[in-house]
């Protein structure tokens, strides 16, 4: 790697428009699959309705920007919270608020969905803690994306 | 041709026996399965190979049914999500999995076991019902039941391949009631060859829904439906009056018992 192109989470790309235009398919209004607000994790509440025996969604920010089927493949028949593991602060609530999901909110399993970049790991880490110091044990899915929208990969954590 | 597809297994293979060879070398261990009711569309879809080892196998079982000809065998459609990759069982699955584990140690021990089998002495007699006691309480009621009135459900009960689960899990049960029987006639043949089949009933069994089945169904599960049978199970641990720590201590000492035996 370049040393001018520094970290990768914020390293420039420019995605080939052209072959991404030849290859979408012809769609009509795709509808939004949100459910609830508010999403970002400093402003949900744990225990709000919406999360009681859900399946939750974490997701880092920028997945639903990459992830072109986001609404459809992923938010669908979900509850959501995002976060930025990389920019976030006081991220000791996010992990008292994800306990309290599995704990109180009872929810049935949770989804962490992350972009490529190493930095994107540590909401896996913290769902990780969160799950490890809870009472209850939920199945816990992760998502990895790349940086064009592709899933690189896309498994069960050890429960 | 396509009618092979939507032929049973047992029955091509019965006909054109080189298919069983084909199979092995895929992994596709149809030859000792004692009901072979799976359609050979089926088997080669539910096994996740790739496309190339897949118009492979068709091109080698073709050959198999008329190698003279220049058959064509179609490509069988592949269930929804499955692909070749290392598998990750998802929790549920992983539980059903690792109960396994006590399971085959089990049936590592049987050869042993009827090696040294005594009807006449009341500890012997102990070891072969603490022995079927393993076998009924948590082979059977601990873990199949979690299969038969869980997980079943949520597939199609009349499918091929939960009809051939079911029948490995009532020919066990079969079993076990034979070995009970002759162990009040003290009948120590019958005990002998029932534990025999036994083995050799559960290793396959176990072996196909590890390798074939579970990462099958696994894909067919909403993440919503694994957190649902991941609660469900979790109930059944909690409730149910079956301690597989007892069990596990009962392995435990057995192997330890062998062992010294042995040495």
């Amino acid at each position: 790697m370049d040393k001018l192109e520094g970290c990768p989470g914020s390293r420039m790309m420019d995605f080939n428009k052209t072959d991404k235009e030849n290859t979408e398919p012809a769609v009509g209004k795709i509808n939004s699959q949100l459910t609830q607000w508010p999403i970002q994790m400093h402003l949900i509440n744990p225990s709000a309705p919406y999360y009681q025996g859900a399946d939750v969604l974490l997701t880092a920010d920028c997945v639903a920007y990459a992830l072109g089927d986001f609404h459809r493949d992923y938010l669908k028949d979900k509850s959501i919270a995002i976060a930025c593991p990389k920019l976030d602060q006081g991220q000791d609530v996010y992990l008292e608020k994800i306990k309290a999901w599995i704990d109180e909110a009872k929810i049935n399993t949770l989804t962490v969905l992350i972009m490529q970049v190493p930095c994107c790991g540590g909401l896996l880490n913290l769902a990780q803690q969160a799950a490890d110091g809870a009472k209850r044990k939920v199945p816990i899915k992760y998502v990895v994306v790349g940086v064009q929208g592709e899933i690189l990969q896309e498994e069960w954590a050890a429960a | 041709m396509e009618a092979y597809l939507d032929k049973g297994i047992k029955e091509i293979i019965e006909e054109f026996p080189g298919v069983e060879d084909v199979l092995s070398d895929y992994d596709i261990g149809c030859g000792p399965c004692n009901v072979g009711i799976c359609l050979l569309k089926d088997i080669v879809a539910i096994h996740r190979l790739s496309d190339e080892q897949e118009s492979q196998l068709m091109a080698r079982i073709a050959r198999a049914i008329d190698p003279d000809q220049d058959i064509r065998i179609p490509h069988a459609e592949k269930k929804t999500g499955t692909k070749p990759k290392d598998f990750t069982y998802s929790p549920p699955m992983k539980k059903l999995v690792d109960e396994h584990v006590l399971i085959k140690r089990w049936i590592a021990l049987i050869p042993e076991v009827v090696k040294n089998l005594d009807v006449e002495s009341e500890e012997g007699r102990r070891l072969i019902l603490d022995g079927i006691d393993m076998i009924r309480s948590y082979a059977d009621k601990y873990h199949h039941a979690k299969e038969e009135d869980i997980l079943f459900k949520y597939f199609d009960e009349e499918a091929d391949i939960l009809k051939v689960m079911h029948e490995d899990h009532t020919r066990a049960r079969a079993l076990v009631k034979e070995m009970l029987a002759a162990l009040e006639k003290r009948d120590k043949q019958t005990i002998v060859e029932n534990l025999t089949a036994y083995r050799e009933l559960l290793s396959e069994h176990i072996r196909k829904e590890d390798e074939i089945l579970y990462p099958w169904m696994d894909n067919q599960l909403s993440t919503h439906q694994v957190g649902e049978l991941f609660a469900k199970f979790d109930t059944v641990d909690r409730q149910i009056d079956v301690s597989p720590r007892k069990y596990e201590a009962f392995i435990d000492q057995l192997e330890k018992k062998i062992k010294k035996q042995e040495g």
